[in-house]
């Protein structure tokens, strides 16, 4: 289950990368796509395997907590 | 200029309305009736200011600055390095709020009508569709717009009018009950969603009839808030003293909406009105969020950053929160006071900081 998942993602990069790098010319476009595909492409794969990963809303939260329970009831 | 494109004003503040109506509208009865009871109702009028706020920080920094957005502003104030640092967090917390809008999204399609389909499955399917509208920058979502959000809108006053036979006035009564302070409290929540109209930032600089663009964002914000207002209303006096117990009040009470036995079921329309809100909330995030980035790394197009973004929006959509109950308890405590912070009080000390430059510049000059 969990592999086909991953392959899907492959797919869609894969999906992506046929689709947008025909049409880049400057060599600073293609870094930026390159390298926000990997990041996309590792987080996903990471979520697949842990969802529970903690992430940048337990950092707000941590840093939002006294305002927060203001509101808590 | 990344973006060529130009839009009305009357584009931009369709484009604003759903932006903030959309996440708002479903679950803002039940949050502020938490802490507001009664008084509800009035909640929306006071959060309101938050959005008038932000519109005229957007538009006070668009003065200055006119063919910019707060990535470019932030490094004229700031200067470079602080700037630069400024702009990668606004870029982070459009991607950050817009993986929580999806997740919003994912959760109520799934948790209300399609039970059995995965999560990433909604997320993605969602974040694929506004990629195209993205892909075709800021004039297609414009129209999309201006297309859809009459009809949303048509389609919430159909439902709130046939609801009006089941309705309660005596709800609503004692008005006032605890004083002011509690519809105040009530509206904490509700500006974290009004000083979402600071992306009017990225929005002002592509807008062609620019000294309409404030009055236009005003009137965007007021009706943002006669809309709430009136579900707010409706909700109290359909449910009284439950209303905070529910999670999504609005299509709960579509689900009573029974006329001469035939006429049933009118939770898809509000099914159809909350996805096509979010189609068009979850684009104008993704748009800015590709042209910010665009804007940050001095790119001459945002067009190949939409795809591998769409790919993190989807991937934060999951990880913004480990569940549903997470989710919402988040959305009612601790997101409101990050949104504003973000859209409100960092745009008020950069605007603060620009004016005082320019006072002392003149001075010195003079």
């Amino acid at each position: 289950m969990k592999w086909g998942s991953v392959l899907g993602i492959v797919f869609v990069v894969m999906f992506m990368v046929m689709f947008q790098w025909p049409k880049m010319n400057e060599t600073r476009e293609k870094v930026a796509f390159a390298v926000l595909t990997a990041v996309g492409f590792v987080l996903a794969v990471l979520l697949l395997v842990n969802p529970e990963m903690p992430g940048p809303t337990q950092l707000i939260d941590a840093v939002f907590k006294p305002l927060g329970e203001l509101l808590e009831k | 200029m990344i973006e060529k494109g130009k839009i009305s004003a009357l584009q931009m503040a369709m484009l604003t309305n759903p932006t903030i109506l959309a996440t708002a509208i479903l679950s803002a009865p039940a949050i502020t009736a938490k802490l507001a009871e009664h008084d509800m109702w009035l909640s929306p009028v006071w959060a309101s200011l938050a959005g008038i706020a932000a519109v005229y920080l957007a538009w006070g920094l668009n003065k200055l600055y006119p063919a910019e957005s707060i990535i470019d502003i932030s490094v004229r104030i700031a200067g470079r390095a602080a700037g630069k640092l400024l702009g990668f967090v606004y870029l982070f917390f459009y991607l950050h709020v817009n993986g929580i809008i999806v997740r919003e999204y994912g959760e109520f399609v799934v948790g209300s009508f399609l039970t059995k389909t995965p999560l990433g499955i909604v997320i993605a399917s969602i974040v694929a569709v506004s990629a195209f509208a993205v892909y075709g920058g800021v004039e297609v979502l414009g129209r999309c717009a201006q297309i859809m959000v009459p009809v949303v809108v048509l389609l919430f006053i159909v439902i709130i009018i046939l609801l009006f036979p089941d309705l309660n006035p005596e709800n609503m009564l004692p008005f006032m009950e605890k004083g002011i302070k509690s519809s105040f409290m009530g509206a904490l929540v509700p500006q974290g969603w009004f000083s979402e109209y600071f992306v009017m930032t990225f929005l002002l600089p592509l807008v062609a009839d620019r000294a309409k663009a404030p009055k236009w964002g005003v009137i965007s914000a007021m009706s943002v808030m006669f809309i709430l207002v009136i579900g707010n209303i409706t909700t109290l006096m359909l449910f009284g003293d439950i209303t905070g117990t529910l999670t999504y009040p609005v299509l709960i009470a579509a689900r009573y909406i029974s006329l001469a036995d035939f006429f049933e079921h009118v939770e898809s329309i509000v099914m159809a009105i909350w996805v096509t809100g979010m189609f068009i909330k979850i684009s104008v995030f993704y748009y800015i969020l590709a042209l910010g980035t665009a804007q940050w790394l001095k790119l001459s197009d945002f067009r190949p950053l939409v795809l591998p973004l769409g790919l993190c929006l989807a991937s934060f959509g999951v990880w913004a929160a480990p569940n549903s109950e997470k989710l919402l308890h988040d959305l009612g405590t601790t997101i409101p006071f990050y949104l504003s912070a973000v859209q409100v009080v960092i745009p008020l000390l950069l605007l603060l900081i620009a004016l005082l430059k320019q006072k002392l510049r003149r001075q010195n000059g003079g």
